[in-house]
């Protein structure tokens, strides 16, 4: 009954004329973000971020939230037609979508793919209304041992899902979690490498550094190494939409199975929604009976990770929302979001703020539905948007970056700052250190370090504090084992060697 | 591309020393608890210990091909010494009219279009972001000697 209240509450806030316009303008910027290769999610937030100083909070995050799941329909375009993610989770759409288009079935690559993320979208939906207040819930538990244990959690598990350099993702998360103590200590009120700049006594806010880090260093990125490729000419009708009833058979598990794998690799701290699409390639791949068809222009192999990609964008909410820890770069940028308004995410939202979050869950059903008529009726202008030279898009990019930086305190010292986290990020990614987890520990410093200095304060300095309260010690533990990983995958690598040689 | 990766690590490491260094002058405890030095010291440690680890790899690499510097990075730095201009002209020239002459050079440089089609976008971006940012927006831009 509770539920449907809130429902109602939500549909109340939701479907009010400013709310359904910012999530209109949200899903359709979402979906030309994803069309244009070289912008993601996260940049294009960060980027708008510092402009919505003065737009309700409500607001605001019903449009974020638009662009986050938005961006996820709009990549599928370009990776189905012309080969080149628009995002990188929908890489894994590529390899069957391309196929089909290239037998002539791009529009029913293209109707399976909004079919599906719209389906796996709204179920998730659903399945986070009810989650979402349940974890609310446990959460009103946690102290300061279980946030630090929690951060510390959502840190290690980058090094499971962040790549295969786990050594440079450790050094970005400290890197990011050095950024976040510049300034003032809030404790002692000394201020802490700041090397007598006053600009620096406030911290680097996170605005400046995302602007950067995000928006400039794509640019640089995108003209080092531009992700082209030949837009296939192939008349569209509105026919060619249409699914065959074998390629409706053939989807339609694959989109159940990719929305429970999206939903619950979503809510996984730096699971993301790359990591949700390439699993669901793989399993349904797995779990084919003709696995030799993927690759070949499988419909599976586009219907899977597509619902996936769009369920984990929707169930990351949870963990935002919930627990006030993201987990993913985009959730991590909202959080900077609600810190400028503001307001802290976390247990106690689902109660001061109910307007808030139940407005936001139920945009996402309108939103999803917008989505579906955008993906069906309006293809040909969003290809459009693929000619746009990137010259003019480079320079939206370092326009809205550079605003967005001056916005912050109005001084240029922040808009150089921005500049030189641009730089910062260009050589971090040609090194290959990863950027997410940097933004993550930026975002989580500030809670992870006040949580620790209470947590040792209570405990009188013992650490036994993080293993003798049950949850903090399942964080802990979760957490250990996640920095193990790369230790025990790098012992099997080297145990399947020696068997191989004694073969 | 081996050079640039050790030279990475050995950055990366002299940063972790320069955190312990600068964290050793922070109390590690106070009165109450850790003290401000107390995570930042954690860091620089941290930091060290995965630098040593990275360094140690790249000498013991044995596959040292693949280039830093690509056939497009002079493109890219000339763009950022655009952008730099353009930063350090807009306490003279504005916000607006700063971008717009970016967008407009970065144009020409770059996309290799007309000066006609680089000048009139030049224009109307400086238009749009004066009108946009500065008074839709009403984000005080700093403005140039003209006033914009």
């Amino acid at each position: 009954m509770d539920l449907l209240h809130n429902l109602y509450i939500g549909f109340s806030i939701a479907l009010t004329w400013t709310n359904i316009f910012y999530c209109l303008v949200g899903v359709f910027f979402g979906q030309i973000v994803g069309v244009l290769p070289g912008i993601g999610a996260p940049t294009a937030i960060a980027l708008l971020l510092p402009l919505t100083f003065t737009v309700n909070p409500t607001s605001a995050l019903i449009m974020f939230a638009g662009i986050y799941y938005g961006v996820a329909y709009g990549g599928t375009i370009t990776s189905v037609l012309i080969n080149v993610p628009g995002e990188s989770s929908t890489v894994m759409t590529c390899i069957d979508g391309y196929q089909m288009a290239l037998k002539g079935r791009a529009g029913a690559a293209l109707s399976i793919a909004a079919l599906g993320s719209w389906i796996a979208g709204t179920a998730s939906v659903i399945i986070l209304m009810t989650f979402a207040p349940a974890l609310a819930k446990f959460a009103l538990r946690f102290g300061p041992s279980e946030y630090f244990a929690l951060a510390a959690m959502a840190f290690g598990l980058l090094t499971v899902f962040g790549g295969d350099q786990p050594i440079k993702i450790v050094i970005s998360t400290l890197v990011g979690l050095l950024l976040a103590t510049i300034g003032l200590d809030i404790v002692s009120g000394l201020p802490r490498f700041t090397f007598g700049t006053p600009q620096l006594l406030g911290g680097i806010d996170f605005i400046v550094i995302i602007c950067g880090i995000f928006g400039v260093t794509e640019v640089f990125n995108s003209i080092e190494e531009p992700e082209e490729g030949e837009l296939i000419k192939q008349k569209m009708r509105l026919r060619d939409l249409f699914l065959t009833w074998e390629e409706w058979v053939a989807s339609r598990w694959a989109i159940v199975r990719g929305a429970v794998i999206g939903f619950f690799i979503g809510m996984i701290p730096a699971g993301g929604i790359t990591t949700a699409s390439f699993l669901a390639y793989l399993a349904e791949k797995r779990y084919s009976k003709h696995p030799e068809r993927f690759g070949t222009g499988a419909i599976e192999g586009v219907a899977a990770p597509e619902s996936a990609n769009n369920a984990a964008s929707i169930s990351g909410f949870a963990p935002l929302l919930a627990l006030g820890i993201p987990g993913s770069p985009t959730t991590a940028v909202m959080l900077a979001g609600f810190m400028m308004w503001g307001i802290r995410p976390g247990p106690l939202l689902f109660q001061t703020k109910p307007d808030l979050v139940w407005g936001l869950i139920a945009s996402m059903y309108i939103g999803n539905f917008l989505l579906l008529l955008m993906n069906i009726f309006l293809i040909p202008p969003f290809v459009a948007i693929l000619r746009l030279p990137y010259t003019i898009i480079m320079g939206f990019i370092v326009i809205f970056a550079s605003v967005g930086a001056y916005s912050v305190n109005n001084n240029l010292f922040d808009v150089w700052m921005m500049l030189g986290f641009g730089v910062l990020g260009y050589v971090m990614k040609k090194l290959q250190y990863p950027i997410v987890p940097l933004v993550l520990a930026l975002v989580l410093g500030r809670l992870a370090e006040n949580s620790l200095r209470q947590a040792l304060t209570i405990s009188g300095g013992s650490l036994s504090i993080f293993f003798t309260r049950p949850i903090s010690a399942i964080f802990i533990i979760a957490a250990i084992l996640a920095y193990l990983t790369p230790v025990i995958r790098w012992g099997m690598k080297g145990l399947r060697r020696a068997k191989m040689d004694v073969a | 591309m081996w050079l640039a990766d050790l030279i990475g690590g050995v950055v990366v490491l002299l940063l972790g020393l320069a955190i312990v260094f600068f964290s050793w002058q922070l109390s590690y405890m106070s009165e109450y608890g850790p003290g401000p030095g107390f995570l930042p010291r954690w860091i620089g440690f941290g930091i060290i210990g995965c630098a040593i680890v990275i360094i140690i790899k790249i000498l013991r690499k044995q596959d040292k091909t693949g280039a830093f510097f690509k056939p497009r990075t002079k493109m890219g730095v000339s763009v950022l010494i655009q952008i730099a201009i353009a930063f350090l002209l807009l306490p003279l020239v504005g916000f607006s009219i700063g971008l717009g002459l970016f967008v407009g050079v970065s144009m020409r440089t770059m996309g290799k279009h007309r000066w006609i089609s680089c000048s009139i976008t030049a224009v109307v971006t400086a238009i749009a972001i004066h009108f946009i940012f500065g008074h839709w927006l009403s984000i005080p831009l700093p403005t140039g000697v003209i006033g914009w």
